[in-house]
This record gives structure tokens, sequence and C-alpha cells, in this order.
């Protein structure tokens, strides 16, 4: 055994020696969800850190931190639950309907998570892999703006991975359908819209939502241990009132790191394309804020660049 | 506001890793193991044509990586006894190098896992899983999950050897035989 650098990672060097071997639902890609279940027995820790940041106008940068438990039930079956966290700091910016006021805080817990995972055909076993994905979420603090809201998540995904030269490139894809209920907690003080004279709007009304999405991933062993990778994200939301409410590209490189008990994934994911509702310019109170700076993005709900890390622990 | 620890943690992390290479047997045990004591093993220069590496992976159904395999000739006090190869199939992460030996008959007499840098899946080196090879020939089914037996949790790594031994049978058939 030789090592190259110890310092920093001497006490997961150390578990990796001692550890038994097991495997992973090692997810080579940061948004793109492999079709691969954790086997039978085996469990899984995974932490996941998304930076959303710059919306083209006055400041705002979100963390968003997901901790994961999974367990294989069967070896087609793994059975996963979430804690959810996140730290805002957003000022400038006013939009109706989504971004009420300032905000600033550090990590909170925002949300919790329980998903499954039945394998149908997994990709090392027979040709092709294909798996479903269901997910069910409670969060009550709002992802955009960080205010205060109920809203209940069930996502259902259709996963398919497939390995191409003995398992040197894997190619994987994702079909993903998701209806929301949501409800936001009234905010005392609103600010006025000049030249309305109304208070911003912040709609306390239930409100329901469906968002559809399409992904895919590309990723290539360039080295042992090593993956690097490309994938993209069409993320789309439909709403009553107004129709398609947003839509948007993202793609972006991905850099994979495995070793035998941990792996590592960082992904750095801008919004390349994106339309539906855009907000404008605006003076509230007295107090003139802009409007977006790229009319060809999406910047209510998503933001221009998203960096996210996976961490994944075996045991 | 300030990013968290973890972006500055992670680099290093990932630069501490450990480099795994548990190797289980050297190429002079794995002969002994596989032929008996007494044979003599003569090296076998190979180099596979244009023609030959299409032809065997148009068999096996199989990518060739490498056009010069590493093969040893094995005899006995009585004559050849059979063919000693060397191969490297891919892990889950990380290169696999098993022998497998195979009879005058064109049986194979065993395979033996000789090093594996891969970081799952070591329940290959059981000696029940690779007794599922015993006696298998050119020609005959490989079928993961069918009549060889899948480990959970080294998919990856049954199937490329098992795909390796195929396409070591086709080669022998093939490239060595004939």
């Amino acid at each position: 055994m030789q090592f190259r650098i110890v310092p920093a990672g001497a006490a997961l060097v150390v578990a990796a020696l001692l550890a038994p071997p097991a495997l992973a639902d090692e997810q080579l890609f940061g948004y793109v969800q492999g079709a691969e279940p954790t086997p039978k027995g085996h469990q899984e820790i995974y932490l996941w850190l998304t930076n959303r940041s710059d919306k083209t106008a006055g400041k705002y940068e979100a963390y968003d931190l997901k901790l994961e438990y999974e367990r294989g039930i069967t070896d087609n079956l793994a059975a996963a639950a979430y804690l959810k966290g996140m730290s805002i700091d957003t000022s400038g910016i006013r939009i109706d309907g989504y971004m009420p006021a300032d905000n600033r805080y550090g990590m909170k817990l925002s949300g919790v998570e329980a998903s499954m995972k039945y394998a149908f055909l997994r990709p090392a076993l027979d040709d092709i892999g294909l798996a479903s994905y269901l997910s069910f979420s409670y969060d009550w603090l709002d992802a955009h703006s960080g205010q205060d809201k109920d809203k209940y998540s069930v996502e259902l995904k259709l996963l398919a991975q497939k390995y191409f030269l003995d398992g040197q490139v894997v190619l994987a894809g994702n079909l993903g359908l998701e209806t929301t209920y949501a409800k936001r907690k009234p905010i005392a003080n609103l600010p006025v819209n000049d030249d309305t004279g109304e208070p911003l709007e912040w709609p306390t009304d239930p409100e329901m939502e469906i968002g559809v999405l399409a992904a895919f991933g590309l990723s290539y062993r360039f080295a042992p241990n090593w993956y690097v990778g490309v994938e993209a994200l069409y993320d789309t939301e439909f709403e009553t009132e107004v129709g398609t409410e947003r839509w948007s590209w993202q793609a972006g490189p991905t850099l994979h790191y495995a070793e035998k008990r941990w792996w590592a994934t960082l992904t750095w994911f801008p919004q390349l394309k994106g339309g539906g509702e855009k907000f404008g310019p605006a003076s509230f109170d007295g107090v003139a804020y802009p409007g977006q700076g790229d009319p060809d993005l999406h910047l209510i709900e998503k933001t221009r660049t998203e960096v996210r890390l996976k961490f994944g622990y075996n045991f | 506001m300030r990013p968290p620890l973890v972006w500055l943690v992670a680099p290093a992390v990932l630069v501490a890793a450990p480099a795994h290479a548990e190797r289980y047997l050297t190429l002079e045990q794995a002969q002994a193991v596989l032929f008996p004591a007494g044979t003599r093993f003569t090296a076998r220069e190979v180099a596979l044509s244009a023609a030959q590496v299409e032809a065997i992976e148009e068999d096996s159904g199989q990518r060739v990586r490498e056009a010069q395999p590493a093969v040893w000739r094995a005899e006995g006090p009585s004559g050849p006894v059979g063919w000693f190869l060397v191969d490297n199939v891919i892990g889950k992460h990380e290169f696999i190098t098993y022998a497998a030996a195979i009879d005058a008959t064109g049986a194979v007499r065993g395979i033996e896992i000789l090093e594996y840098r891969e970081s799952y899946g070591g329940e290959i080196r059981r000696a029940e899983w690779r007794m599922q090879f015993l006696g298998k020939r050119h020609g005959d089914a490989f079928k993961l999950g069918g009549n060889i037996r899948n480990i959970t949790g080294a998919t990856l790594s049954c199937r490329n050897v098992m795909n390796g031994v195929k396409r070591l049978l086709s080669l022998h058939a093939l490239a060595l035989t004939k």
C-alpha cells in the first residue's frame, strides 16, 4: 500500500483500510442519477452540498445541504432518508411572488425526504440498467427566498444507465415528474410597489405545481479511480396561474474520484439557457431594484451558476 | 458569505488517497497452483495481427485490449500440458490482473486472481466462484447470473472477468492452436 500525501484524509484512509469491501451506489454525476441500487445489506451515507449563486441583479448566494442515509433492502430495492438544510444571503432583489425581502442566515434545517429506488434491470448484470425512483419530501423553507413556506412534493423518475468499453464509459439518463403542493407563510409589512401603490405580491393561498425534468450524463474513466464527465439537465415547471412558469438548460463538467470506502463528485453546473417568468426593474418603498441582467436565462427560481459537491461513505 | 469548510477540505481529501494494489499471487505461484509441480513454463511471444484481433473480437464478442498477450506454454514430463495466460480486465475503478490455465484439450483448468487493485468486489477471489470456469471450452455459453453466478456488489468485476475468460478461450482457439 502506497500513500501519496496523507494529512487531511488520514482518518478516512484508516477507515478504508480497516473496513471490509462493499459496493456503493456510487454517484458519478452531481445531478444525473445512476440506475444501480445499493445492494442488500449495504449502507451508505451521502453528503450533498450545492452552491447556487448569481441572479444577475442584487446579491444572491445560497447553499443547500443534504445528508442522506441509504440502505439496500434487496439487491434490487434501496431506501433512503434525508435531512435537508439551507443557508442564504440575498439583498437588493424584489420579485412579486418570489423575493419579498432581503434575507440572510446561516445553515438551517429546511426539510426532510424519503425515497426508494427499484432496479428492474441492473447495468452490470443486464445489457442496460433501468430503475424507478420515488421520493416524498416536506420542506418548510422556500429554497428561493429563504422565507417560510410549507412544500410537499412527490417525485417519480425513470433512471437508465449503460456501461460501454467494459465499464470505462458510463452513460446515464433520467426522466422525472414532480408534483408539488405549497403554501407560503404570511409576511408582515410587505414593501409597496411605487408604481401601483400595491404591496409586493406574496400569495398565501395553496398552489400546485408540476415539474418535468430530463437529464443525461456521460462519464469516462481517464485514470484508475478517476472519472471525468459531462452532464446536462432540462428542467421545467408548470403552474395553474402562469402556465409554463419556467424552463432551463443546465450543463457542465463533472469530476469524480472513488476509493475503497468513499467517493466524491464535483460538478460545475451553469445555466445555459432559460425562459418562462422573468423579472424586470421595479421600485418598492422608494427604493429602485434592477431587473434581471440576462434575458436568456430563467433567474427567478434558478441562478446563473450552481456548483455541487457530493461525498459518499460506505459501511 | 464565506464558503463552508468542506469546499476547502475536499481537495485535500482527494489527494490523500491511498493507492490500492493487493497482490495475491506471484506469476510463479499462480503457475504452480494451476499446473502441478514439475511443469515447465516457456514464454511464448504472441503478436496478434489485425486480422487475428478482429477474429477474436468477433468470435468472443469482447474487445481485445492487448495485441501482445502474456502467454506461456506449459510442459510436463511427457510433453505439453496446456497454456498459461495472464490478462487484465477493468474493474469498477482499476484493472484486475488474473491468470487462466487452459489444458491441452482446450478446457479451462482454473483461474487465479493475481493482482486486485479494484476498490470493491474482492469476493471474486473465492474458490467457489472461480471454480465455475473449470471445464469451460471455446464456444461454451457464458451468462452472468445464469451459468456464472453473480456476486452482489461485484457485478462489473464478475462480468469483466467472465468476458475475459471467454476472450482468452477465443485467443487460444484462433491464435494459439492454429
